[in-house]
């Protein structure tokens, strides 16, 4: 008896194995998705209080922060909140403004007069995105001919022809400006790189990626900044600094409850925003998903003679 | 412009909230703030109803209604909101209390947590506004009273027991002005006894 189960295991094993395998080559979707997700569900049954659902509108969040307000209650206006929202709807139906984070790298197209194609095109990796609403704008970094270029443009500028994403990913940190001051091959990408594009459906990847810095001096005192994309910060830190950041560690504020909420836009009012706005955001993803794929199969031109 | 923090959510306060933060005057600066307003919120939830002064008490309000509604969000599984909780509440016990009473009383709730009064000042003094603050469903009596006419009070005490003698003294009077009449006349009996009645009614 004990025989044939140990065989019937045996050979459900195997076939659970096989089944994998091919469920895999099937998918492009990496097996650490579905370990994640099985984790969660059992979270979920261990824990005593289940806390309360996420409406999933909520995630637009991550992909378009510029269509929250300032949180600062100065500068808040309903009215024109609302109507910048309009108006950045109907900019992005003109032109593709794709996903993207801090660390993803893209290449812009922007009407120039005083190019020789009237255009001029940038690549370079997001080191800071910042502002809302019509105002929002991002920078992209790139070394051109060993000399560090930044180039800060507005995401609803009227004269970007075409914003590109080339690499979808987001690094370790929110703000990437420690690149000014590390070794030039961090900031590095060539101009004519190929769009790498995502299986639908994963989640953005992070790159791990730690830069090296170059010795001092540097722009800012980034060994205060708890910044965790650098690998190499200690070796340049003097008695002094290690002493000075000590002194300067403001552990208390990640319990500072009112700091943090005056940072953010609570959820009442991010659900009204995004309820508001999501079925149009829904219909551009849709549209793009079509031209995409569109692009991805376009059938070879018939060549004559 | 700067762009809304969007790595966490948080809930709204039912309360006005201040664009920026009061500083508390402290030798330690921002760290000592903290700990002025970690003792007060800990009070707070200890005793349910305090005394203070305005400034700190309308800070420490803010905090009090954040870690609340934290806990009510997350539960008690959630490892930040515990270590939040953990750090806000100097003494232990005040966790349980607030994952096992607070949350359960505020769960439904649909207006503030917390109720900031203002309380009396002293004469002739230059104290700075003094304020009590208080949790909603506390087992203390209601500092504001809702029922403006309520008959327990003392005020009107006296004047139902003073109502009650000038009404026992007037049917006195009446009762013995009610023989005079008969001996006077018998045939006017009835119409004064009618005049009676209506006296006794008012």
């Amino acid at each position: 008896m004990a025989v044939t189960l140990r065989k019937s295991t045996e050979l459900f094993t195997v076939a659970k194995w096989l089944t994998r395998r091919d469920c895999r080559t099937l998918s492009s979707l990496p097996e650490k998705a579905k370990l994640a997700s099985l984790e969660v569900t059992e979270k979920a049954e261990t824990s005593r209080r289940r806390p309360k659902k996420v409406n999933p509108l909520l995630e637009n969040r991550h992909a378009y922060p510029e269509f929250l307000p300032d949180p600062n209650p100065k500068w808040r206006n309903s009215l024109r909140e609302k109507l910048e929202r309009a108006d950045m709807l109907k900019r992005r139906n003109q032109i593709d403004i794709p996903e993207f984070y801090v660390g993803s790298i893209l290449a812009v197209t922007i009407a120039d007069p005083h190019s020789q194609g009237k255009t001029n095109r940038f690549v370079g990796i997001c080191i800071e995105r910042k502002g809302c609403g019509l105002r929002a704008e991002f920078t992209l970094r790139n070394v051109v001919d060993h000399q560090g270029v930044e180039v800060r443009y507005d995401l609803y500028d009227p004269t970007i022809h075409k914003i590109q994403v080339l690499r979808v990913e987001k690094r370790l940190d929110d703000k990437l400006f420690y690149l000014r001051d590390a070794l030039p091959e961090y900031s590095t990408f060539s101009f004519d790189m190929d769009p790498e594009i995502l299986p639908e459906g994963t989640p953005v990847p992070i790159n791990p990626v730690k830069v090296e810095l170059k010795p001092k001096p540097w722009l800012e005192r980034w060994e205060r900044q708890e910044l965790q994309g650098i690998s190499n910060i200690e070796q340049y830190l003097t008695k002094k600094d290690k002493v000075r950041r000590e002194l300067r560690k403001t552990p208390w504020e990640k319990y500072d409850l009112m700091k943090q909420y005056r940072k953010t836009i609570p959820i009442e009012e991010q659900t009204d925003i995004w309820s508001e706005v999501n079925s149009q955001l829904q219909q551009l993803q849709l549209a793009r998903k079509k031209s995409t794929r569109k692009r991805t199969f376009s059938a070879p031109k018939t060549q004559l003679g | 412009m700067n762009q809304a923090e969007v790595s966490k959510l948080v809930s709204k306060l039912r309360m006005n909230i201040k664009p920026e933060h009061r500083r508390l005057k402290n030798l330690k600066g921002p760290e000592g703030r903290i700990d002025k307003l970690r003792k007060t919120v800990t009070g707070l939830i200890k005793f349910e109803r305090i005394e203070l002064n305005i400034n700190r008490g309308d800070e420490a309000r803010q905090y009090a209604e954040r870690l609340i509604s934290e806990a009510i969000r997350h539960g008690d599984c959630h490892k930040p909101t515990m270590d939040m909780a953990n750090f806000w509440l100097l003494e232990k016990q005040l966790v349980h209390k607030l994952f096992k009473v607070l949350v359960p009383r505020f769960e439904n709730s649909t207006v503030s947590y917390t109720k900031m009064i203002k309380a009396p000042k002293a004469q002739n003094t230059e104290h700075t506004n003094k304020i009590v603050l208080e949790l909603r469903g506390n087992p203390y009596p209601d500092l504001i009273v809702k029922q403006p006419n309520n008959r327990l009070w003392i005020q009107n005490v006296l004047l139902d027991a003073a109502k009650y003698d000038y009404r026992q003294s007037k049917i006195s009077e009446i009762a013995a002005n009610i023989g005079k009449d008969t001996q006077l006349s018998s045939s006017s009996l009835t119409a004064n006894n009618k005049g009676g009645t209506q006296k006794e009614e008012s």
